[in-house]
């Protein structure tokens, strides 16, 4: 009996650590700025990807009506136009309007005005859109989706948020802020290990062939096959990292000091593949995410200054 | 925080975890029984019937109307965490293209590809392409390319027939690529598509 209550006591230690918000700045921050190069990046496909039957590149109507076989409960665009249809809008009224209030809640989260507002309201739409847009989706929209849903779910305002500085809202409890962070930290290891694991049954992982072709594969091959292929040798080499780097990161990246190493290899691993591939969102997503979960051990914490803080102001 | 509000939040992450490990182990199992990975070939029987059981938990052996499944279904949804993580894995695969070769009523040719206005929408209408290509329901490769074919259609109302060329691009290997081999195209499937007419089908074996 005595060892479960230890057990348990170490089980809530471990998922409650008191943590200064300084992850949460860098999710924030990073995410809205996520959102608006998304928003950005799709600006004169929006309309185009995302129209009904008829009007855009394949029908939003009929991946909603997919998504709605597996789920009512999952929230697309179809639902604005529909309301917006009562008022007299138009769908590309609706849906432009969409875009800009996706735009306004990057802009929000970036600056940190109206944080859980903006927090809400950019998981909600961007949701919409990655749901509605269900065939012309990626991995970068799950992505954003899983940092957004952690992101509105969190204690807002952070510290460096204008919620904080102009409109003195505080978010009061530093293990409820710490109990965040570990959600996001297991997530990620989940991630890695299995996309590891998926990479380490194909062979072509260990000969470096799969390098090749994921460089050379259009529409990723940004970079001159001519040129690659002088690199080819090192292919192997890479491919066998990646599959390292990957399936090992849940087992070393709580390590004091192997986390620096395992962290900096992620995202270089993830910087290569936006500049070689053009997955440019993608790797700045997996990076915001890897820093929020993981940068901030690697400098010290200002747990205290952040205590200091919430404590000083709430009085 | 109370004791009793640490263990609620305990619970749902545990709870959240497990989904994700379901959801993650679920299409491991899908790749082992559906691709070509480094386990032998004769497993892939277990591997199927380790993918059904790890679909069990996540509902999806329920019918698709039942309640759970919808909740479920609707929760992994709107966590970003309904599909596992096997980027690139276990092998990365060939690509897709789709060409329209446009004819007109006086005599005149046209191709056209899937256009979009910017770079970022091009790897969205990639992983189009590879969804129509690796479908097995000829009904949906039909439809969507009929749309895609729209689409086209739309910006030259004048042609009177659109063929719609579906293919898939063959990368060299490296060592290939040294020795002077370069990407080729193989033939999958052709539609006709006219004026209010059915599209009729021509597909390589």
């Amino acid at each position: 009996m005595k060892k479960l209550s230890t057990w348990q006591e170490r089980l809530i230690d471990f998922c409650f650590p008191g943590e200064s918000d300084w992850w949460l700045t860098v999710l924030r921050t990073g995410l809205g700025l996520g959102v608006i190069l998304y928003a950005v990046s799709l600006r004169d496909d929006w309309n185009y990807l995302l129209a009904g039957t008829g009007h855009g590149l394949i029908s939003r109507n009929l991946g909603e009506a997919i998504l709605t076989l597996e789920s009512h409960l999952v929230p697309t665009l179809g639902w604005f136009v529909t309301l917006g249809t009562r008022f007299g809008l138009h769908e590309e009224t609706v849906l432009a309007v969409a875009w800009v209030c996706l735009l306004t809640s990057g802009c929000g989260l970036l600056i940190g005005l109206a944080s859980r507002v903006s927090a809400i309201g950019a998981w909600f739409l961007h949701l919409c859109a990655a749901k509605s847009g269900g065939f012309v989706s990626y991995g970068v929209d799950n992505f954003m989706t899983i940092g957004l849903f952690y992101l509105m779910l969190s204690p807002l305002p952070d510290r460096y948020s204008l919620d904080w500085r102009i409109r003195k809202l505080r978010s009061r409890d530093p293990q409820l802020v710490g109990f965040w962070r570990r959600v996001l930290q297991l997530h990620l290891c989940a991630i890695y290990f299995f996309s590891g694991l998926a990479k380490c049954l194909g062979s072509g992982w260990w000969d470096g062939s799969n390098m090749w072709r994921a460089l050379i594969r259009p529409p990723f091959n940004i970079i001159d096959p001519e040129i690659l292929v002088r690199w080819r040798y090192l292919f192997p080499i890479a491919g066998i990292l990646i599959c390292l780097l990957e399936i090992g990161y849940p087992f070393f990246i709580w390590n004091g000091k192997m986390r620096a190493i395992w962290l900096t290899g992620i995202c270089a691993m993830h910087v290569g593949i936006g500049l070689t591939m053009g997955m440019y969102i993608f790797a700045f997503i997996m990076i915001i995410l890897n820093l929020a979960a993981f940068g901030p051990g690697l400098v010290s914490t200002e747990l205290r200054t952040y205590q200091a803080a919430a404590a000083g102001r709430g009085s | 925080m109370s004791l009793g509000k640490k263990r609620a939040y305990l619970a749902g992450l545990a709870l959240q975890l497990f989904l994700i490990f379901s959801v993650s182990t679920r299409d491991t199992f899908w790749l082992l029984s559906n691709s070509r990975t480094v386990v032998p070939e004769p497993s892939k029987n277990f591997w199927r019937k380790a993918e059904q059981t790890a679909s069990t938990p996540l509902a999806q052996r329920l019918p698709r109307s039942n309640p759970v499944r919808q909740i479920l279904n609707g929760y992994l949804n709107l966590s970003g965490i309904e599909v596992g993580y096997g980027f690139f894995a276990p092998n990365v695969a060939n690509s897709y293209k789709l060409v329209f070769e446009l004819r007109f009523p006086d005599g005149r040719v046209e191709y056209e590809l899937p256009r979009v206005a910017n770079a970022a929408s091009v790897l969205r209408v990639a992983g189009l392409l590879d969804q129509i290509g690796r479908t097995r329901s000829e009904a949906f490769r039909q439809t969507m390319v009929r749309m895609l074919a729209d689409a086209v259609w739309r910006e030259h109302g004048e042609a009177t027939m659109i063929r719609a060329i579906f293919g898939s691009v063959i990368l060299p290997s490296a060592s290939e690529f040294a020795q002077g081999k370069r990407e080729s195209y193989q033939f999958l499937y052709a539609y006709d598509f006219s004026v209010s007419q059915n599209p009729t089908e021509q597909s390589a074996p």
